[in-house]
């Protein structure tokens, strides 16, 4: 993990993007997101809290201004060089899980880099263990409940040890154990030290962890408050 | 004045039809790139984004290449343009075979974009109509309403693969060939998933609870349909008897 802590981690400046043919869905962003923070997120649907997460993770680039994760802009970075240094939570984790083994799906990333068989093991029984993801081994990931999908995705982006980490409306769907849990994991990552951004219309579970609250209203910043 | 879009949906089908089976069957370049032409026609007249398809085509450049370079090594012909160590790298057949293969994919993409000028639920109609039993045409729109949705979730998967540290640019060709296997994997189980929700669905609001079927929307051929019908099937058997 690359010692950052409070030198900005992600930068917008003046961000501005629009979808083929639309209007802007985000106008003018500037914010800057550290490292020892828990930045929430939020805004009524549509403001354009997904499309800010996208932008942040290069998924979409800007159409004016620039966004950068630690000094460099993401325009000239691959999504394989932003995925090594910030994880992103989909609003949908069924749409990151591509094996049908819960094991595969946290070594798979490891295989391709050619990470030796023993450190992977080792690496993949330690998520397993630490995401209470052990005794569902032998399930087939599609047929996991939506909170233990939402761990194996969280597990297999952390496994890359990113330094910050984006995440997508992670309430959705879980019940009161459940984002209990969530909540219990979030303080985890952040003791170790991981940034946190959470996009999220779920006031009660951003005003328990968040230390900074960004409120966005037709794609535009209007409330930035610590 | 009838203009293409108002033409009845099985009129663009059997065009459909007839410029895809020219395009399959026929060899003859010079013909291959008529049909073409007449596929580009047929489906301005009919109102298709032309612009949206020409830039797909645009992808199939490289395909052209690869198809014309192997056919070249493998199955020399003609003269050779390019040759590496005695190897034909690139003859005059494996360039025919290449643009060959271009004119007939684009021949079918073109005549294809003609459908998407008419409501799915119209194919249907005009399908039904027609006596094809409404299980397998109902059938049909819903692969057809699927499509979008599984090319999004493809484009979401490969995101979420380099988003995983994974570098497609600089992994070597093998490694690369096992990550498209991955992204089949979610599509293919999300597929079973939907299946079973959409049919959950569909019974529950008592699909196939009487064995006829009725429909508001009842499609009628006019005069100007039977004749561009009788026509496109004429031109085409023609067409395929001198070329063939």
């Amino acid at each position: 993990m690359e010692e950052t802590n409070n030198i900005p981690y992600i930068e917008l400046l003046g961000a501005a993007f629009r979808y083929p043919k639309g209007d802007f869905v985000i106008e003018n962003a500037s914010l800057t997101l550290f490292q020892n923070e828990f930045t929430a997120i939020t805004g009524p649907n549509g403001s354009g809290k997904t499309t800010l997460g996208k932008l942040i993770m290069g998924i979409i680039k800007p159409d004016r201004g620039c966004v950068k994760i630690l000094d460099r802009d993401t325009r000239e970075m691959t999504l394989g060089e932003i995925g090594k240094k910030v994880g992103y939570l989909f609003q949908n984790p069924e749409r990151q899980l591509f094996s049908m083994s819960i094991r595969e799906e946290i070594s798979f990333p490891m295989e391709i880099k050619g990470i030796p068989k023993e450190e992977i093991k080792k690496k993949v029984n330690e998520m397993l263990e630490a995401f209470s993801l052990t005794h569902l081994e032998g399930i087939p990931t599609f047929k996991l409940s939506r909170g233990e999908k939402q761990r194996l995705a969280i597990a297999s982006i952390l496994v890359n040890n990113p330094g910050f980490f984006v995440m997508d409306e992670p309430t959705t769907g879980l019940d009161a154990e459940r984002k209990k849990d969530l909540s219990e994991l979030i303080r985890n990552l952040q003791d170790k030290g991981i940034g946190m951004a959470v996009i999220s219309h779920d006031m009660h579970f951003i005003k328990q962890l968040a230390d900074r609250t960004i409120t966005l209203s037709g794609g535009k910043i209007i409330d930035d408050s610590r | 004045m009838i203009v293409g879009k108002d033409l009845d949906p099985r009129v663009k089908l059997i065009i459909v039809m007839c410029l895809s089976t020219m395009g399959v069957f026929i060899h003859n370049i010079l013909v291959l790139f008529g049909i073409l032409l007449v596929s580009f026609i047929a489906a301005i007249i009919f109102g298709a984004r032309i612009l949206t398809i020409t830039k797909k085509l645009k992808s199939f450049i490289y395909l052209f290449a690869a198809i014309a370079i192997m056919q070249s090594i493998f199955s020399p012909s003609g003269t050779a343009f390019l040759s590496i160590k005695g190897v034909r790298i690139l003859t005059m057949g494996g360039l025919e075979k290449g643009l060959m293969m271009m004119e007939r994919m684009s021949v079918v993409l073109v005549s294809a974009s003609i459908m998407t000028t008419t409501t799915t639920r119209k194919v249907i109609q005009g399908l039904v109509q027609w006596k094809v039993p409404y299980e397998f045409a109902f059938m049909t729109s819903i692969a057809i309403r699927f499509l979008p949705i599984f090319m999004e979730e493809m484009r979401d998967s490969l995101i979420a693969i380099q988003l995983r540290g994974i570098d497609l640019k600089k992994i070597p060709f093998k490694k690369k060939i096992q990550i498209y296997s991955y992204i089949f994997t979610p599509i293919v189980a999300g597929t079973f998933i939907k299946s079973q929700k959409l049919s959950m669905a569909m019974e529950t609001r008592a699909f196939r609870a009487y064995p006829e079927r009725t429909s508001y929307l009842v499609l009628n051929m006019q005069q100007l349909d039977y004749i561009l019908i009788a026509l496109s099937i004429l031109l085409t058997i023609a067409v395929m008897i001198v070329s063939l």
